[in-house]
């Protein structure tokens, strides 16, 4: 049996979580904090890149059928910031509702925000509703990945139920600069056919804003390099106006997550401003 | 026979001046690779991506900019063509579909065509709808004929890159002809919430033909 406890659960989890980072005398502080219901942010730190680390924690570790995590993040002029979490999400079964996760991620001019969440892992049976929306002003600076895994293979879990529907929304200046949305039931053609997931477990993709041609080819040159045969791994890179999108489709979380690590870190110091020190936590 | 239909034909004639034969929306890259390889391969990926693709984001955006433009709904045809564009996951395929989109809106407007004001940028299922609406075709075969100018068009390209003969090619007329009602009466059924599904694996070959070595084609 899993361990989920969507039998147990008496009621529904809803946390929100409102955030506002500002630049204060050369260094980004965490100036306001809302939160109500189990989403929180640990104290954040600095450390040595002059961004701000902060980690979004959620102790019930997951997602039942009913529960609704809703964050809003503004990075006001000048902060520096980065998002991360200790946890892989966890969408687990429902019967029921679906579990619900959005996220509104709002960056000023001359601020620079890197989203960087670990991987979210879809239960077989999860019903996973899932919505992204970035908000740039024109100068602000963006790094953001996002990673989906299908069941979990090691325990058996295959998968044989459930649905996810995530949407995700780039704009700069209110104008929309990339619309995603993932949608599939198990069981869809989609999952197997060559158009769309290939029989892959776990999809990825790495967005970075602002970027241009010069960029795009040590990624291509990376990607080139690290893919062994289609069929092992598949990934490209493609820019769309001064949006630069990468997609990959992977056999395994561990695969996705180190070249989305590598990307991470080839392009961190052309649009950050510092070299790459990846967060202790994904370490441990 | 009706002017409107005379001019649907007009519209979807390989002969419109878009430049249509120059893009094969990853069908070249898929074909390299040997996903798509001889006539059976072709019709499946067609079929799929006529009933995944098409019938799920440009069908259904050239359904509401239909109604839209003949309600006279100028913002909402700038709108829904902002979201379709944005929609457009690679460069190749969204420098495709608004080279095409200009171009249809540039001739209209040399025709002296009614268009919204500002000259906003449409991409090609917009300025389809745009024109369709300004005469007189029906949203349905509207979308019937855009559907068939897309299965022409890549049938087009299967020919000349698998390569398949010409009687191969007309088959996949017929077959994939046959399908055309269905995914323009699924189109029709999609609420506004469902446009538009990402097709991963379909993004990543377009653009892996960005780089692709040898190509013919521009998408």
């Amino acid at each position: 049996m899993p361990v989920e406890a969507t039998a147990q659960r008496q009621r529904s989890w809803r946390g929100t979580l409102a955030l506002r980072f500002a630049a204060r005398d050369g260094r980004t502080v965490l100036a306001e904090r809302r939160h109500e219901g189990p989403l929180y942010i640990q104290q954040p730190f600095f450390p040595g890149d002059g961004v701000c680390h902060a980690y979004l924690l959620h102790p019930p570790g997951g997602l039942a059928g009913g529960d609704e995590l809703t964050l809003d993040a503004r990075c006001d002029a000048g902060a520096r910031v980065l998002l991360t979490t200790p946890a892989a999400t966890k969408f687990y079964r429902s019967d029921g509702p679906a579990s619900v996760q959005r996220q509104r991620l709002n960056v000023a001019a001359d601020a620079t925000l890197e989203w960087l969440p670990l991987e979210t892992i879809l239960f077989g049976g999860s019903r996973a509703a899932i919505e992204t929306s970035v908000e740039l002003a024109p100068g602000a600076r963006f790094i953001g990945w996002e990673q989906l895994s299908l069941g979990r293979p090691l325990s058996g879990d295959r998968y044989a139920a459930g649905w996810l529907e995530q949407r995700t929304r780039i704009s700069v200046a209110g104008e929309p600069l990339l619309i995603d949305t993932l949608r599939w039931r198990a069981g869809d053609r989609l999952l197997g056919a060559e158009w769309g997931l290939a029989g892959f477990g776990v999809c990825g993709t790495l967005q970075v804003f602002p970027a241009n041609a010069r960029l795009l080819a040590p990624i291509r040159e990376l990607l080139g390099a690290v893919t062994p045969s289609y069929t092992e791994l598949r990934c490209a890179a493609t820019l769309l106006g001064e949006l630069l999108v990468v997609r990959c489709l992977a056999h395994s979380a561990e695969r996705m997550r180190t070249l989305l690590e590598e990307l991470w870190a080839l392009v961190r110091s052309a649009v950050i401003g510092c070299a790459p020190s990846a967060p202790r936590i994904w370490r441990t | 026979m009706n002017a409107a239909t005379l001019r649907l034909w007009q519209l979807i004639s390989p002969t419109l001046p878009v430049g249509a034969y120059s893009y094969s929306q990853a069908l070249e890259y898929v074909i390299e690779r040997g996903t798509v390889r001889d006539e059976p391969s072709t019709l499946a990926w067609l079929r799929e991506l006529l009933h995944h693709g098409l019938a799920a984001l440009d069908l259904p955006v050239l359904l509401r900019v239909h109604r839209a433009w003949t309600r006279g709904d100028a913002a909402a045809v700038v709108r829904l063509s902002r979201e379709l564009e944005a929609r457009r996951d690679t460069a190749e395929l969204r420098f495709e579909d608004m080279a095409m989109g200009g171009a249809l809106t540039q001739l209209l407007a040399n025709l002296g065509e009614p268009l919204p004001a500002g000259a906003p940028r449409l991409p090609f299922a917009s300025a389809f709808a745009v024109a369709c609406a300004n005469w007189r075709i029906s949203e349905d075969d509207a979308c019937a004929g855009f559907a068939w100018a897309w299965c022409e068009s890549q049938i087009a390209a299967a020919v000349k890159l698998v390569p398949l003969g010409h009687t191969a090619g007309q088959r996949l007329l017929l077959a994939l002809g046959a399908e055309i009602g269905t995914a323009v009466a699924a189109a029709t059924a999609l609420d506004d919430d469902d446009i538009g599904t990402t097709l991963p694996g379909l993004a990543i070959a377009s653009a892996l033909h960005e780089t692709q070595y040898t190509r013919l084609f521009r998408s």
